[in-house]
């Protein structure tokens, strides 16, 4: 300012000077005002062309200045701190200001350029972060339009980055099934996250993957926007449902329509999206008598949009649920149909044949260019790429499966027939086990038929082993009999004689009682061989017991064991086959003799409770030497050299047929105890 | 008189040999199994014992055995009405074998056969 004034004064000084001379004439010539007007106009003219030429002069002297100045600053905003430097010959403030100026810039500049690295460091970082994530992902701008879609999700959908952006979510895929647009609504609705386990998602390059599916806010540019984050789960569900379809597949057959169970699962196995992925399923079976292959079942759509529906509606689902469900055959009627009339003799040469004899897939590529594919076939399938792969039980062909995928026309791998090939082979096992196991079954009736009657024969067999000791115990009051029948023969002569014959009475007598004996022996030993058609009766168990050991005496003496009864009076009788039951007993005690030596003692109890009666069979034996002591009930179990082995399962089965129960333990003093648990009529 | 000793579980029949034999002029003692017999043999002397086999307690056999370690010369005639211990080695050390029969006439004409060869010894 100082200067300014300094310079205004050292420029305007004379003419002030000036001015002041022409102001003192002028109040001389006094009257004159023409003249004095004409001077003072004068003066001020040329005072206001000094002041403009002074401006000029001075404009022109700052003007390379403020411009170099000006220019800089427009660098500046532009962003770009390093100008080239403008000469300006001289030395002044504004010149010094602009070098300044200029040296500020550099540093600036520096300073940003180190930023700026230490920026691109982190975005590299961060990008390298998000694109190498395995993770899809997309932005929505709250519109359902698609603002950003990473390059993960581009290429596995194999689109280009600007062929997505600006679309809606239903223009890159075929279906945006019910669930994400839900999610969509909910996330837009609460502000919160949603997760869509195993969402089915088909790209409308025809891309099929499934999906976790998380959804959340994302605030980009003060603006709300969705983010949908798509976890690829193809690859592990595939896995787990592989699992478990082969588990369903092995899962041994029972009954004739779990064929067709097995059958329906490898066919929905093949067509799901997260088993095989196959667009389309055919089964064809062997049937043996014909020699012809007929059309079984076929799983898949007529048509594309077919497709789509079927794949929207089920875009996400377990295994389980796929394989069970039966939704699919609502669709490809028409599929099914052809299929189902579709059959091809063993003795003509076609592709299906030809797998079913070598055993081996066959995998065309081409079909309109396969010379050897009869016209049949062409109608049937109408696809250019299919795999057929033979169902090989352990050394024949029972079937083959045919899948292709017509509507995505998706490449056939070498893994997909791979796992196709397994699942065929394995379920063709499950399916020729199933038939051997029916044989086997078949079989099992006619020998459970004729086990009754070895039951029958080998009871009888039991009173055989014992009929020795049961001649012996019939020779006994047969020759008492005999005895006293001579001697009464003999006293009768003697009475002729007048001698004394009173020992007639009493020897009759002996004979009477000794023929009831017997009777009671026979019948004892003849209720063994009546057919074992139950008679229920109210018996008296204790009864049952004694006359078996009756039957029985002549072995334990033989066989020098002793036995004791000890028996519970007035037991309640309980309603049993008194015959059934003896053989029971019988049993128990000829399994009891044989393991009991000489010397050895066994102990028959009898003893009721409110709702049962309890026998017990206790011998001083050897005991049973199995860990499993209910194993001697099995049939066919023997330790003996003799014997089949069924005494104690007829033991058990009658038993059973009682609605009792029958078990076996060691004792500790040594030797085993039967007990028999029979129930009270209430 | 010879006095004989009959060893026979079955009540009846013992009776019915007591009976018989005593009408042959025997003298008779009865015993019901070999603990009573070998009791019997213990305290009398008997110039010959009928033995039945099976029998509680004490059986033919074994009663045969403790009755032959005390008197080895006493006369035994086993009579059974099992046909398959004559070949059990045991038995041979008795004098005669006889199954058990309603007609004792076997029995009747082993006794005095045997009798008689002791008594001409």
């Amino acid at each position: 300012m100082k200067r300014f004034l300094y310079r205004t004064l050292f420029f305007f000084g004379p003419d002030l000077l000036f001015a002041l001379f022409v102001a003192f004439i002028l109040t001389s010539l006094d009257g004159n005002r023409v003249l004095a007007g004409a001077i003072a106009a004068g003066v001020v003219s040329m005072v206001a062309v000094r002041a403009v030429l002074f401006r000029i002069g001075s404009r022109f002297y700052y003007a390379q200045r403020i411009d170099a100045i000006r220019g800089l600053v427009e660098e500046y905003k532009k962003g770009r701190y390093i100008v080239p430097k403008i000469e300006i010959s001289g030395r002044d403030e504004l010149l010094e200001l602009y070098g300044d100026m200029r040296t500020l810039g550099k540093h600036l500049s520096s300073v940003i350029n180190s930023q700026k690295t230490e920026l691109e460091k982190f975005q590299n970082l961060y990008n390298s972060i998000v694109f190498s994530l395995s993770t899809y992902y997309l932005i929505l701008n709250g519109e359902d339009k698609i603002v950003f879609a990473n390059t993960g999700l581009c290429e596995k959908f194999n689109f280009e980055q600007n062929e997505i952006v600006g679309k809606r979510i239903e223009d890159i895929f075929y279906f945006v099934n019910r669930r994400l647009k839900e999610g969509l609504r909910q996330v837009r609705k609460y502000e919160n996250s949603v997760l869509l386990e195993k969402t089915h998602l088909l790209s409308m390059k025809k891309v099929s993957i499934i999906a976790d599916i998380k959804i959340s806010n994302i605030v980009l540019q003060e603006k709300r926007h969705e983010i949908v984050v798509i976890d690829d789960v193809t690859n592990r569900l595939q896995k787990d449902y592989q699992i478990s379809l082969m588990s369903q597949i092995t899962e041994s057959i029972q009954k004739d329509d779990e064929i067709d169970r097995i059958l329906h699962t490898i066919l929905t196995g093949v067509t799901s999206g997260a088993g095989l992925g196959f667009n389309r399923a055919m089964l064809f079976l062997l049937d043996e008598k014909s020699q012809t292959l007929h059309g079984k079942m076929a799983v898949g759509p007529d048509s594309f949009e077919e497709a789509i529906e079927i794949w929207s509606s089920i875009a996400s689902r377990n295994p389980e649920e796929s394989i069970s469900a039966d939704d699919e055959k609502a669709s490809g009627k028409a599929l099914l149909k052809n299929v189902m009339n579709a059959s091809f003799g063993m003795d003509q040469d076609s592709v299906f044949t030809r797998a079913m004899k070598t055993m081996m897939h066959i995998h065309v590529l081409d079909l309109w260019n396969e010379q050897d594919i009869s016209e049949e076939i062409r109608a049937l399938l109408n696809v250019k790429e299919f795999v057929i792969v033979p169902l090989v039980a352990v050394n024949r062909s029972i079937g083959v499966v045919v899948a292709d995928n017509k509507f995505n026309k998706a490449p056939i791998g070498k893994g997909d027939i791979e796992l196709l090939s397994i699942f065929a082979s394995q379920a063709a096992l499950s399916i020729e086990n199933y038939v051997q196991l029916d044989s086997v079954r078949n079989e099992m009736q006619k020998l459970g038929q004729r086990q009754d009657a070895i039951v029958e024969s080998e009871k009888l067999a039991a009173i055989g082993r014992i009929s020795a000791h049961i001649a012996h115990e019939i020779r006994n009051p047969l020759v008492t009999m005999g005895g006293y029948a001579r001697r009464i023969f003999q006293l009768a002569r003697d009475r002729e004689k007048g001698k004394d014959v009173s020992g007639i009475k009493d020897a009759a007598m002996i004979i009477l009682n000794e023929s009831e004996r017997l009777e009671k022996i026979l019948s004892n030993v003849m209720d063994f061989t009546r057919p074992s058609r139950y008679i229920r009766e109210f018996n008296n168990i204790n009864e049952v017991i004694e006359d078996t050991v009756n039957l029985l005496k002549n072995l334990f003496l033989e066989k020098k064991i002793n036995v004791e009864t000890n028996l519970e009076t007035d037991v309640p009788l309980i309603k049993c086959d008194f015959n059934q039951m003896k053989q029971v007993m019988l049993n128990l005690l000829q399994n009891s003799i044989d393991v009991t030596g000489p010397g050895g003692r066994i102990v028959i109890s009898s003893e009721s409770t409110a709702e049962n009666i309890v026998v017990r069979v206790m011998d001083s034996g050897s005991g049973i030497d199995q860990e499993d002591t209910s194993v001697v009930f099995e049939p066919f179990f023997t330790t003996k050299v003799t014997g089949v082995g069924l005494g104690l399962a007829i033991v058990k089965k009658i038993i059973k047929d009682h609605g009792g129960d029958i078990s076996v333990r060691n004792i500790t003093e040594g030797g085993s105890e039967f007990v028999i648990i029979l129930p009270v009529p209430v | 008189m010879a006095k004989i000793l009959i060893v026979e579980d079955e009540q009846h029949q013992r009776e019915l040999y007591a009976l018989e034999l005593q009408d042959e002029g025997y003298e008779i003692d009865q015993a019901a199994n070999g603990k009573e017999a070998v009791e019997l043999v213990k305290t009398n002397k008997y110039d010959l014992v009928i033995m039945d086999i099976r029998m509680p307690e004490m059986d033919g056999i074994e009663a045969l055995g403790k009755i032959l370690s005390k008197d080895k010369k006493i006369p035994i005639i086993i009579y059974t009405a099992y046909s398959n211990y004559k070949s059990n080695f045991m038995t041979w050390t008795a004098d005669a074998y006889i199954t058990k029969s309603s007609n004792l006439d076997e029995l009747k004409n082993k006794i005095q056969e045997i009798l008689a060869t002791r008594s001409g010894i």
